[in-house]
């Protein structure tokens, strides 16, 4: 059962807002700073699996490409997914403009996915507080407006990364609707079964 | 589908413009149907020639080979990818699955090399066989 997902969770937000290396951090437990930026090409796919309690989840991850050409592209990715983290930088105010986008996007297309607003670079706010351009309530205040949770966080020391991953597995176990459902569930074809012939004839 | 209706209607005003063709190429190689498949490498083979965004097409290009089971070409297209970035994740990932499939084929391959020729052996030896008995019958005539 290795390799079955059970909630999928899509990654969105502007270009070079770290969702890459945020899904690295989180699989892989590490960051490289030794290689250069690289835009994602289409999406990528990773899985993890998450215990809370007693009960054991696979997450699969779809990180999405953040550059514009991919826009039209990611709907296919985000449907059907559980649960969607929105990405936004939290040294560069144009990213979160991004986040609103997305909100839009997915409370239009997909109703019941949860949403979590994650900031990143968190790093780099701690070591200059002049660098960060997103404010920590008046992002609270916008999530509290459309349900969604917020986590800042940082890939390079790892700071929250592994919290809101739980907490997306947890709010994923406690959907009432663990599985996507299914079009012709209550449909049933049913082969009427032959007769039985009289051993006598 | 949208990105098609969009291509078409560019189509139609004789003016596709790269992003369009880019969207409808790319849709068409995420189809179970290996001729939209191919249609869309088509169309990325094409983007590549005319187009800037290199790295991108190359990618989806081998993509679409190794899709297609066209490994040796899939292969080729992927090395570009990595003469472009040498430390890109996703194109280092799908060599390998590439080389892997390779590997496989190939020890496939030279199976039913192997197999081949043990019919065609038997065929030899039976149509032998047939040829003496036919000369043993004529002689008796």
């Amino acid at each position: 059962m290795a390799n079955k997902v059970d909630a999928k969770v899509v990654l969105l937000g502007k270009e070079y807002s770290g969702k890459t290396c945020l899904v690295e951090r989180y699989l892989h437990d590490r960051f490289n700073k030794d290689i250069p930026y690289q835009n994602t090409i289409g999406a990528a796919f990773g899985a993890k699996r998450e215990v809370i309690d007693d009960k054991s989840l696979t997450l699969g991850i779809w990180d999405t490409a953040g550059s514009e050409r991919y826009e039209a592209m990611s709907r296919i990715y985000y449907r059907g997914a559980m649960a969607a983290i929105i990405c936004y930088d939290l040294t560069d105010s144009s990213s979160f403009d991004k986040v609103k986008f997305w909100v839009n996007e997915l409370r239009t297309h997909e109703k019941n996915c949860a949403i979590f607003l994650c900031g990143t670079k968190l790093d780099i706010t701690k070591q200059d507080k002049r660098k960060r351009q997103v404010d920590y309530h008046s992002t609270t205040d916008y999530a509290d407006e459309i349900h969604a949770k917020v986590f800042e966080t940082s890939s390079l020391t790892g700071e929250n990364v592994g919290e809101m991953f739980y907490d997306v597995a947890k709010t994923c176990l406690e959907k009432p609707v663990a599985k996507a459902p299914k079009e012709i569930s209550s449909l049933k074809l049913v082969e009427p079964k032959p007769k039985k012939r009289c051993p006598c004839s | 589908m949208r990105f098609e209706e969009k291509y078409k209607t560019e189509l139609e005003t004789g003016q596709v413009s790269k992003h369009t063709q880019f969207n409808y190429a790319w849709s068409l190689t995420r189809s179970p149907n290996t001729n939209d498949i191919k249609k869309g490498a088509h169309l990325l083979q094409d983007l590549c020639t005319h187009g800037t965004d290199q790295r991108d097409y190359l990618y989806f290009l081998a993509e679409a080979n190794y899709k297609l089971s066209e490994y040796q070409i899939a292969l080729k297209y992927i090395n570009r990818v990595l003469d472009i970035e040498p430390n890109n994740k996703q194109a280092k990932e799908l060599k390998e699955k590439i080389e892997k499939k390779m590997k496989r084929d190939g020890v496939l391959g030279a199976a039913i090399a192997g197999a081949g020729m043990v019919v065609v052996g038997g065929t030899v030896l039976a149509l032998a066989g047939a040829a003496a008995l036919v000369g043993i019958l004529v002689k008796k005539k």
